[in-house]
């Protein structure tokens, strides 16, 4: 008997042409995962078998798989001889297990792949089925709501389970490109982060701070969320980039009123330059439309004028409440409710201006020339390969 | 390096710092075997002991070691509940430290009527209001000796009349974790009192539980019976005999240390009044604990000018260190009735006795310079 762990995937199955593609990038990232638990991870007939996983570390194995985008779900199973005789052994096991975890009613569930197999589908649910009722007296038969899913896949050998857990789904980390987010340390960009990784894409962040007047602490924190968003996303690459010269200019050169939506002008033309250098296509923020003054429609049309890439905001029709629950989820919110200063609280205007006009920031913009700002931003920015 | 935040921790004296290396690599032994290498190393811990004692006015047999403030808290609440019968009413101080606020606090879920004791706009408690608060059947009132943040002295003696008067099978506890050496006290003035010695430049992780003798106590952790069945673990040599060289420390100097002290927050407070529109919060300085001073930029959140100073090397605090990882308001400000801009302006500058006269002006200097830097930039 052999522990082996079955991976299924999901929308990966509508490609055509293009599907091993994205099955080969699959099946790196579930490696990739797995590193350190000698796993031996192998394709065949749309299905992932993950083998040589120690008993010890099976728990684990199945936490790491569910953060790898692509896996539709898992299900540890115990692998056996195409015979009846081992199959019935590894139910018993399975079921014995199942029944720890206080389930009492149960059905079978055959699928025979492998046609040459003697008994049929039926037969084996029959077959087996007598056998659980007769080794466990208290088990019953619940063929429309069973608490445990006996499981038995005839393939190369026979795979026998009961669990299945549910995967991240999405697309396979790295089929997609490359976009930019621009992560503050609260509680929406990670969230966004992980939205587009789910689709494919691979990440670079960007973070922008306020050094003296945000802390060593702020800085650890937005790393510290970029590790966790990395868990899911693979390697992410994080650009950290002094803001402070740039906002003190804009409060001491610009409207008051206008500070934030130019602060903000001022990221994205920052955030595009170094997603050109990183390969990077698109940029991606936590923004949700009416959240707050700079994320009113006409705030965010003036911010998409200082970009030309694309900007995606995969948060925009989404309520708090929905994000917050996201990134309770993936392990997020609670370093994003941390409570120290970012960038964006250092300096606020009581009063921001709600319905800017593209025509009158980019006035403002253009009365400062900032670009040699930029390119010193740039310059001292710091770079972090964070895993 | 200027260090103004001592009340969150302060430099273990050298001498403090070689006691416990003395008493890891040398004199290691466990002051309960029995031979006579460990004999000594007990002696010298109720000699330490003693002299702790000493310091409070107080029994040698009435000290327990503990692991520090947030223990002996703990211990001090919850041993003197588990030895009474019966519940009943518990006071608190409105702006006690979270490990003598919070456990108290948890005994309402218990049945326990458990009430806060107001403090005036000073930051101490208001004794006629906890007066009209004390019942017959109150068995507990937890007051600091000191508060952390913004230094109010409370007037412990007359609480512990009040107390007794009022209702006889109450017990007193006193946080004395700030006020331990730097502001007078006598034990007599109260049932049990908390310690911790990082705050007065010993090692973290060692402090006391002073247990008054008669007052019933069943707290402590079980297990092998050390100090005298109150507080089981294998005795902490090197934290208490580094606590204990900087005990002798500190009685070497007492007056001067607290003369000095005062001299500079009096300086410190003298040079920041000169800014513009900076309140100090609390006592007035003279008033005060010798080694707290709380004060307000207006216009500058506390944590901008926090990380301003720290640019320039001043190390100041918003508020205590236990409570700067929570969000919202400050629970001790708000029960001051200091609010608003007042409260989110608000910087704890507390010192110790190698703190300097100069360091006082430096740091008044750098606090005005950034002050008036920033408030170009605040809120408009």
């Amino acid at each position: 008997m052999n522990q082996v762990l079955l991976v299924r995937y999901g929308e990966i199955h509508l490609k055509g042409l293009n599907r091993p593609f994205f099955e080969r990038k699959l099946l790196d990232n579930i490696r990739a995962a797995l590193a350190g638990l000698d796993a031996a991870v192998r394709f065949d007939q749309g299905r992932i078998f993950v083998e040589g996983v120690a008993a010890e570390h099976v728990e684990e194995a199945c936490l790491r798989l569910t953060r790898v985008f692509g896996v539709h779900s898992i299900s540890p199973a115990l692998a056996v001889e195409k015979e009846y005789t081992a199959v019935a052994a590894a139910a018993e096991s399975v079921m014995e297990a199942s029944m720890k975890e206080g389930g009492r009613t149960f059905k079978c569930f055959c699928r025979r792949a492998d046609k040459t197999f003697p008994m049929d589908s039926q037969q084996i649910d029959r077959e087996l089925g007598h056998d659980m009722l007769e080794r466990f007296p208290e088990l019953r038969v619940d063929v429309r709501e069973p608490q445990i899913k006996l499981c038995v896949e005839i393939r190369d050998r026979a795979f026998v389970y009961a669990r299945e857990i549910m995967g991240a789904g999405g697309m396979p980390t790295g089929t997609a490109g490359r976009a930019m987010l621009l992560i503050s340390g609260g509680i929406d960009s990670p969230v966004a982060g992980y939205m587009m990784a789910r689709r494919g894409i691979e990440l670079s962040a960007i973070h922008f701070y306020s050094y003296p007047y945000t802390s060593e602490r702020a800085r650890d924190k937005v790393v510290k969320l970029t590790e966790l968003l990395a868990r899911y996303a693979g390697p992410v690459k994080l650009h950290l980039v002094p803001f402070t010269e740039i906002q003190l200019a804009i409060y001491d050169r610009c409207p008051p009123k206008e500070t934030t939506i130019l602060m903000r002008r001022l990221m994205m033309r920052i955030a595009e330059r170094v997603a050109e250098a990183d390969g990077a296509r698109a940029l991606v923020t936590g923004e949700a439309l009416g959240q707050v003054a700079s994320q009113t429609l006409e705030s965010l049309c003036v911010t998409d004028d200082a970009a030309d890439m694309p900007v995606f905001r995969p948060l925009i029709a989404f309520d708090k409440d929905d994000i917050v629950n996201v990134a309770k989820k993936i392990g997020t919110f609670e370093t994003s409710i941390l409570p120290y200063e970012d960038c964006c609280t250092v300096f606020v205007p009581a009063h921001p201006v709600t319905r800017p006009s593209v025509a009158g920031l980019r006035a403002s913009e253009a009365a400062v020339d900032f670009s040699e700002m930029i390119e010193k931003a740039r310059a001292e920015a710091e770079v972090l390969e964070v895993n | 390096m200027i260090y103004l935040d001592n009340s969150a921790t302060t430099r273990t004296l050298d001498a403090a710092a070689d006691a416990a290396r003395t008493y890891m690599t040398t004199r290691f032994f466990n002051p309960s075997a029995a031979y006579s290498a460990a004999a000594e190393t007990e002696k010298a811990v109720e000699a330490a002991r003693a002299r702790l004692a000493f310091a409070l006015d107080a029994k040698p047999e009435e000290i327990v070691y503990t692991s520090g403030a947030t223990e002996s808290n703990n211990a001090a609440i919850s041993g003197a509940l588990k030895a009474m019968r019966g519940k009943g009413r518990l006071i608190v101080g409105a702006t006690e430290h979270p490990s003598a606020y919070e456990v108290v606090k948890a005994y309402s879920r218990q049945g326990y009527d458990v009430v806060e004791a107001p403090v005036d706009s000073t930051g101490a408690v208001d004794l006629a209001a906890l007066s009209t608060l004390l019942t017959e059947d109150t068995r507990l009132v937890s007051v600091m000796q000191v508060n952390n943040e913004v230094g109010a002295v409370n007037d412990c003696a007359a609480i512990y009349r009040a107390v007794k008067a009022a209702a006889p099978e109450a017990v007193v506890h006193t946080d004395g974790v700030q006020g331990f050496l730097k502001v007078p006290f006598d034990a007599k003035d109260c049932d049990f009192y908390a310690l911790s010695a990082h705050k007065f430049h010993g090692p973290k992780g060692v402090g006391a539980l002073y247990v008054k003798t008669g007052v019933r106590f069943a707290g402590g952790q079980a297990g092998g019976g050390q100090e005298k069945d109150r507080r089981s673990g294998t005795t902490n040599t090197p934290g208490i005999m580094g606590m204990d060289a900087a005990v002798a420390d500190y009685l070497a100097h007492l007056e001067e240390y607290r003369k000095h002290m005062m001299a500079c927050k009096l300086r410190l407070a003298k040079n920041l009044s000169g800014i513009r529109d900076v309140l100090i919060n609390g006592p007035k300085p003279a008033q005060g604990a010798p080694h707290i001073l709380n004060v307000s930029i207006l216009g500058v959140r506390g944590e901008v000018m926090l990380h301003a100073l720290e640019a320039r090397e001043v190390f100041v605090s918003t508020g205590s260190a236990c409570s700067a990882h929570k969000k919202g308001k400050n629970r001790i400000l708000t029960a001051m009735g200091v609010t608003g801009a007042r409260q989110e302006g608000a910087l704890r500058l507390s010192l110790c006795p190698f703190n300097t006269l100069e360091e006082m002006d430096a740091a008044a200097a750098i606090i005005a310079e950034q002050a008036a830097f920033l408030r170009k930039y605040k809120r408009r």
